[in-house]
């Protein structure tokens, strides 16, 4: 995925907007905002791209308090689609002024949870057909997932109680395969050496690279040497 | 026919529910002795207050016939806490796009062999069919399994093998248990479906070609 790796610039509210435009620009998405709760301190951190006449609409009539696709999307391991709550008078409450911002109620809410009990809420829209929206969800689903989690583990890291407690600890094998990647052999040969199917190696190359808040292999390589994790021959 | 029973739709379910908690308890329990927590016949732990997703599978009486439990490894699961043990007390794997299976059992009075409707091998695929079909649509590739050594050559024999398994077996109760690892895919969907010749969409109900 084209966009910016959080990982490798200063955390601020302004990266994140600028996450979320070049997440829409990628995937085809019209708008998209993110939400966590601080489980302490009931701080909510938020960031939108949608046209600043909805978010003073949507703030000013403290709509986040009823609004289902933050409430009962997170109740759900996989992303909800609005349709969803099509019969649901909250969300009728809440989106039916919405046509008039220019927002359409054709979205759909990626819950996140962190390790820690943290959870994240990723909400995106997209005005076109039924069809050309049921074709772009099964194209896009994969890496709108992998950025949700992108972006929430690099909000938790900067302002929530992760930050004290830093990255997830990769496993012995995650960084065997981290330091091979770092010598340069190909998944395949990997895989030979450790004897472990190519896809088996796959799976521990993204959980590194999830883990150390990397989208690109090359990013967490750089990251784990950085971090003494493995070591450059 | 399956069911995706969550904390979204948990109400509409609650009788599903109650039987799935009662096959886990006779599976977990009394036929596995897995040292889980047993209360008025329905075996319970403390993740499946984390609002996981469970796929139902229930026979044409209406009765629940298998089940698996579905949590992401982003966030707390039990690969990274009580089942630490398998990964050889190593970090679990986590990615936003691998769901952890647990919990996942057939009812084992149901006929063991061939693949008629009904049969052990034909419940499992059916579980195993709706949590890769819902799965692949929430955009996860990939799913690591806890099962026990029976359900590991059930799935062998049944075109759905895992690709590879995290850590070491690790007894628990009277047989071992281990995290096996399957891709979240069209092609074993389509391998699982031709073995048991499972050509309707399982989350409708069945309906016999004969009737329709």
């Amino acid at each position: 995925m084209e966009i910016i790796d959080l990982g490798t610039v200063p955390s601020s509210s302004e990266n994140y907007l600028t996450f979320i435009d070049q997440m829409c620009d990628t995937l085809e998405l019209d708008f998209a905002s993110y939400a966590t709760v601080n489980p302490v301190t009931g701080v909510v951190h938020g960031y939108a791209n949608y046209p600043d006449s909805w978010k003073m609409h949507y703030m000013n009539r403290n709509l986040h308090r009823v609004d289902p696709t933050l409430h009962k999307a997170s109740l759900s391991i996989a992303p909800v689609d609005w349709q969803r709550f099509e019969r649901d008078q909250k969300f009728q409450s809440v989106f039916k002024a919405a046509g008039d911002f220019g927002i359409t109620p054709q979205g759909l809410t990626v819950p996140i949870r962190g390790p820690y009990g943290d959870r994240g809420l990723l909400n995106v829209t997209r005005s076109c057909s039924v069809e050309e929206w049921d074709k772009l969800k099964r194209h896009i689903m994969g890496n709108l997932q992998t950025a949700a989690v992108h972006l929430h583990d690099s909000v938790m890291r900067t302002n929530g109680l992760v930050s004290a407690l830093g990255y997830s600890a990769l496993s012995t094998r995650e960084k065997e395969v981290l330091q091979w990647t770092a010598a340069g052999k190909l998944q395949q040969e990997i895989g030979d050496i450790l004897s472990i199917s190519h896809r088996t190696v796959e799976i521990h190359l993204r959980s590194a690279r999830e883990k150390l808040g990397a989208l690109t292999t090359v990013q967490a390589v750089g990251r784990a040497i950085g971090m003494g994790l493995i070591h450059p021959r | 026919m399956i069911y995706v029973v969550d904390s979204l739709n948990a109400h509409e379910f609650s009788d599903l529910l109650i039987e799935m908690h009662q096959l886990r308890a006779r599976v977990f329990s009394d036929r596995l002795g897995w040292e889980v927590e047993v209360k008025n016949g329905m075996e319970r732990d403390a993740f499946d207050d984390l609002n996981p997703a469970h796929v139902i599978s229930v026979d044409e009486t209406g009765r629940v016939v298998g089940c698996m439990r579905l949590l992401p490894t982003t966030g707390p699961h039990m690969l990274s806490d009580v089942f630490s043990c398998l990964l050889d007390d190593e970090p679990p794997i986590r990615s936003a796009r691998v769901w952890e299976a647990t919990r996942f059992c057939v009812d084992t009075n149901l006929p063991g062999r061939g693949v008629a409707r009904n049969s052990i091998s034909y419940v499992t695929s059916e579980v195993m069919i709706g949590a890769f079909e819902y799965g692949i649509a929430a955009g996860i590739s990939d799913a690591v399994a806890v099962i026990d050594p029976v359900m590991n050559r059930v799935m062998m024999r049944s075109g759905n093998a895992p690709y590879g398994y995290l850590g070491s077996p690790h007894p628990m109760g009277k047989v071992t248990a281990l995290a096996a690892l399957m891709d979240c895919s069209e092609e074993r969907i389509a391998r699982i479906r031709d073995f048991a010749g499972i050509r309707h969409d399982v989350f409708k109900e069945f309906v016999p070609e004969a009737v329709q």
